[in-house]
């Protein structure tokens, strides 16, 4: 007898596999992005041109493509020169890829200026040009030491070895990394390693140590530096001294963490330091701690800068600006 | 733990006899010692013509090569229950002088026998096989319909590689087997487990890596039988400073159904399973989870001798399972003969002529993940039936007279992918494949003589629609064999065949990182085709020996690459003997 039920059956089990159950998503990128020809459907836009930051105001592009492309978005500061650079692979522009909230990506920090926006793509010819004015600049919290805005601060104080070409003042001009003053640090000095320093006390600042946070995890110590094209000699030695046994003054067996910093890249940079990672050093190599061993950011008395050189390598020269503590993040310029 | 132990103390007592399967029991041999074996002398005189119309003066156009070998296995038994097994393969390349073209190696060793008359065991070389979609040797291109006059040639590289009839893959390492049989209920119970060091530690990066398989098959009745399969291939931690180890764990049922009558014989199987591939120690890289199955329901008119088939699948894009996955043949490896050509001596890719007789192309280790294919060879199953992201249907027939002088064979698969690649637009393939074979011992009281002659034919079509932003996939294959052998003589035979492999047209492939995800694709285009025509005499000393002389025309063009434009006549002495 013919199994007509298993013919019928195996009939059907073909028929209906016939509409063949796909994945909804895909392998490997898109074709359409590799592929695909690319065309700016809707051009670029800024939701608010002139936008105060100082207010927490931001701004955000929009535009649209034919299909997902690497794009660069690059806002530039006319006046400082500041740039802000906003990546992304996608086909649209919107305020959750492209939002901007005054930040900068490499320094100077933006002023109240107008900027240039430009948006490229990756492998593709075009460029989509627009502008804005930023009328505010962010406002950032923590413990400012100085912006150098109004000058060499009162009760700083200072001692510059008596060398040839001495330059510890505040300058003025449009290259400073916020605003439009920096601390200028310069002078040969060929009998000793220190060239200038400055200390920083905390009774300045309103109370007998500086008001941090207890906690060194979250304590962020901030600041700009400035190395010039030829000068590849300078060391800044920051020294952060605690007054251990709540005295009001330091004393020698009470704790001094140290950073020593070498500037090695030309121009601005941020220096961020975590007050946790603070090493007490001896000639610059770590040593045993010579207080109580522990980091305490809220008895910090004093901060003291020491600007150095080897005595036999000649002029040397740093800037220095926007010295800030910061909580639970570094300072994002 | 307690309900386990009084389940098996039951089970110990409904079973009433352990036994040893049929081929433990082969083992048990008379003679202590033999010595089987095997003989080849093979001589290849090539010469390239090329045909683009200046004169390669670079290339050297003939190619002599060719050599003598002799394979010896020693076997001795010690006892009824064990045998040692050496062989050694004394090789001379033609040219070597005074022991210099001479090689000395050891082909395969093994011990095996049986503990207690119960447990088969083998330690050594071992050829082993679970499942198509656990451990699987799957056949190379074109092997199944190539002429007899270039198997010769295939069966050559097959044989020197261990790739067996049985689609079994040469490993080293230990295998045990035995059975339980049943007075009632259930038949038999078939236990095979099998482990193989598949990857040597380097000591710095590279673990060792291990493939387990483990198959338990439930042989109910004659009507019904059912498995489980697990095979795994791991790195063993510690072996090296690399703490990264790859885990790929495939784990398959399968059942199996016959019924027959006077009339009809009805057969079904399936196999369904799963696979997951991951780096242990390794939060980057995610893992894969694929699943499969596939259903196969055949019925047989026994009158007509006409047998149809429906398979049904269904094999996820991540189901990985490299047992079964791992192709014989490199393809991303150049062959060595005219290995560069041209005034330019730009790289010669690799043609059908290559697959038939490079070994330096062959594959003898199973891979972590997918190895590279060549789409206009076999754009379709190119890991064979357990390739990964395909569903649909494949409907098969075959008819073999009541003589078995005439077989013909047609198959029609109609495949689609699980998940696009790059899109969401599945590719669609599409196979026709047809083959007619006659074959007669004695073609006639007055005329004993031997005939075979054989044709057929494989369309092959990849088909995705394209878009405004991205050309259409539209990929076609076709192959044509057509052979011959004709006893002219007592045992000497006219053998004849001819190739044809014709490609054409475009497909993305893609291209994996090293974790096998696809991060690119690339547009692949091919317009062209090989032909491979061949006439030789062999004479058949018995049935395990022969001498075959054939010359072999080889010819490919291709209109996009004008390099590839060649051809290249071949003169093969073959001499084979087993013993």
């Amino acid at each position: 007898m013919i199994p007509k039920q298993i013919i019928l059956g195996s009939t059907l089990a073909l028929l209906v596999f016939a509409g063949c159950k796909m994945d909804k998503e895909f392998d490997g990128p898109d074709l359409k992005d590799l592929y695909g020809k690319f065309t700016v459907v809707q051009d670029l836009d800024i939701s608010n041109r002139s936008v105060d930051f100082s207010l927490n105001q931001t701004t955000f592009f929009t535009a649209a493509f034919s299909k997902n492309v690497q794009w660069n978005l690059q806002i530039k500061g006319l006046t400082s020169g500041a740039v802000k650079q906003i990546s992304g692979f996608s086909s649209e522009l919107i305020a959750e890829n492209a939002l901007w909230n005054g930040t900068t990506t490499s320094l100077p920090m933006f002023r109240i200026e107008d900027c240039a926006v430009q948006l490229t793509f990756e492998n593709e010819v075009d460029t989509l040009r627009d502008t804005l004015s930023v009328i505010g600049n962010r406002i950032y919290q923590g413990l400012l030491l100085s912006d150098f805005e109004n000058g060499f601060p009162t009760g700083w104080t200072k001692f510059v070895q008596s060398g040839a070409d001495m330059s510890f003042v505040v300058q003025e001009n449009a290259n400073a990394a916020q605003g439009n003053k920096y601390y200028d640090m310069g002078g040969k000095v060929d009998w000793d390693y220190l060239i200038g320093m400055f200390d920083i006390p905390a009774s300045l600042y309103g109370a007998p140590r500086f008001n941090l946070n207890s906690n060194p995890e979250v304590v962020f110590f901030n600041s700009f530096i400035y190395k010039p094209d030829s000068i590849d000699n300078s060391i800044i030695l920051f020294q952060f001294r605690e007054d251990d046994n709540e005295d009001g003054t330091y004393s020698s067996n009470e704790d001094m963490y140290s950073f020593e910093y070498r500037p090695t890249e030309n121009g601005w940079k941020q220096l961020s330091l975590n007050y946790a990672d603070l090493q007490t050093l001896v000639n610059g190599a770590p040593v045993a701690a010579i207080g109580n061993g522990i980091h305490e950011p809220n008895k910090l008395l004093k901060v003291s800068l020491l600007f150095l050189a080897n005595p036999t390598s000649g002029y040397s020269q740093s800037y220095i600006d926007y010295m800030i503590f910061t909580e639970n993040a570094p300072l994002n310029p | 733990m307690k309900n386990w132990f009084i389940t098996f103390s039951i089970l110990c007592v409904w079973i009433s006899v352990v036994k040893l399967d049929a081929q433990t029991k082969q083992i048990v041999s008379t003679k202590k010692f033999n010595i089987t074996g095997l003989a080849r002398g093979n001589f290849y005189a090539d010469r390239l013509n090329q045909s683009s119309g200046i004169i390669d003066s670079v290339t050297i156009p003939k190619l002599n090569s060719g050599h003598i070998l002799s394979d010896l296995a020693f076997s001795i038994r010690p006892s009824k229950s064990m045998e040692v097994l050496a062989m050694a393969r004394i090789r001379n390349d033609y040219g070597g002088f005074w022991g210099s073209g001479v090689t000395f190696d050891i082909r395969q060793m093994y011990v095996k026998g049986v503990i207690g008359g119960i447990v088969r065991y083998q330690l050594g070389d071992i050829n082993d096989r679970m499942t198509k979609y656990t451990l699987w040797n799957q056949d190379q291109e074109f092997l199944q319909t190539t002429p007899t006059i270039f198997k010769q040639q295939f069966d050559v590289l097959n044989y020197d590689h261990f790739y067996n009839f049985n689609n079994s893959w040469r490993q080293q390492g230990a295998a045990t087997e035995f059975a339980l049989v049943f007075k009632k209920f259930i038949k038999e119970i078939q236990f095979h487990g099998v482990a193989t060091r598949v990857k040597a530690s380097d000591n710095v990066a590279n673990n060792d890596r291990i493939f387990s398989g483990v198959n338990m098959q439930l042989i109910q009745s004659k009507f019904f039988s059912f498995g489980l399969n697990y095979a795994g291939l791991s790195d063993i931690d510690g072996t090296s400073k690399n703490k990264e180890l790859f885990r790929n764990p495939v784990l398959t049922g399968n059942a199996s159904f016959n019924w027959d009558n006077a009339k009809w014989e009805i057969f079904a199987q399936t196999e369904f399973g799963k696979s997951k591939t991951f780096i242990l120690n390794n939060e980057i890289v995610p893992s894969k989870n694929g699943k499969f199955w596939e259903v196969e329901g055949a019925i047989k008119q026994k009158k007509t001798g006409i047998r149809i088939a429906g398979v049904i699948k269904r094999i996820d894009s991540e189901f990985l399972s490299p047992g079964a996955q791992t192709k014989r043949v490199h393809f991303q490896q150049l062959p060595i003969a005219y290995n560069r050509i041209g005034n330019e001596q730009v790289i010669r890719p690799l043609t059908i002529i290559d697959l038939m007789r490079e070994s330096s192309l062959c594959n003898m280790q199973l891979q972590a993940y997918l190895m590279d294919f060549s789409p206009k060879y076999d754009n379709i199953t190119p890991y064979g039936d357990a390739t990964p992201n395909r569903q649909g249907s494949i409907i098969k027939s075959d008819w073999v007279s009541k003589n078995k002088n005439w077989v013909v064979k047609a198959e029609q698969l109609n495949l689609q992918e699980v998940r696009g690649e790059g899109t969401t637009l599945p590719r669609k393939f599409n196979r026709t494949s047809a083959s007619l074979s006659y074959t007669n011992n004695k073609i006639s009281e007055k005329w004993a003589k031997r005939i075979h002659v054989g044709i057929s034919y494989r369309m092959d079509q990849t088909k995705r629609e394209g878009t405004e932003f991205y050309r259409g996939v539209d990929l076609s294959t076709n192959v044509m064999g057509v052979g011959a052998e004709i006893e002219v003589l007592r045992n000497i035979d006219v053998i004849f065949g001819y190739q044809e492999v014709k490609y054409s047209g475009f497909d993305y492939t893609a291209k994996r990182d090293e974790y096998a995800f696809i991060y690119n694709f690339s547009e692949y285009e091919v317009d062209g085709n090989e032909t491979m025509v061949a006439a030789g005499l062999r004479y058949r000393f018995g049935e395990k020996s022969f001498l075959s002389a054939q010359w072999n025309k080889f010819d490919v063009s291709d209109k996009l690459i004008g390099t590839s434009n060649y051809k290249v006549n071949q003169f093969m002495l073959l001499y084979q003997m087993s013993f």
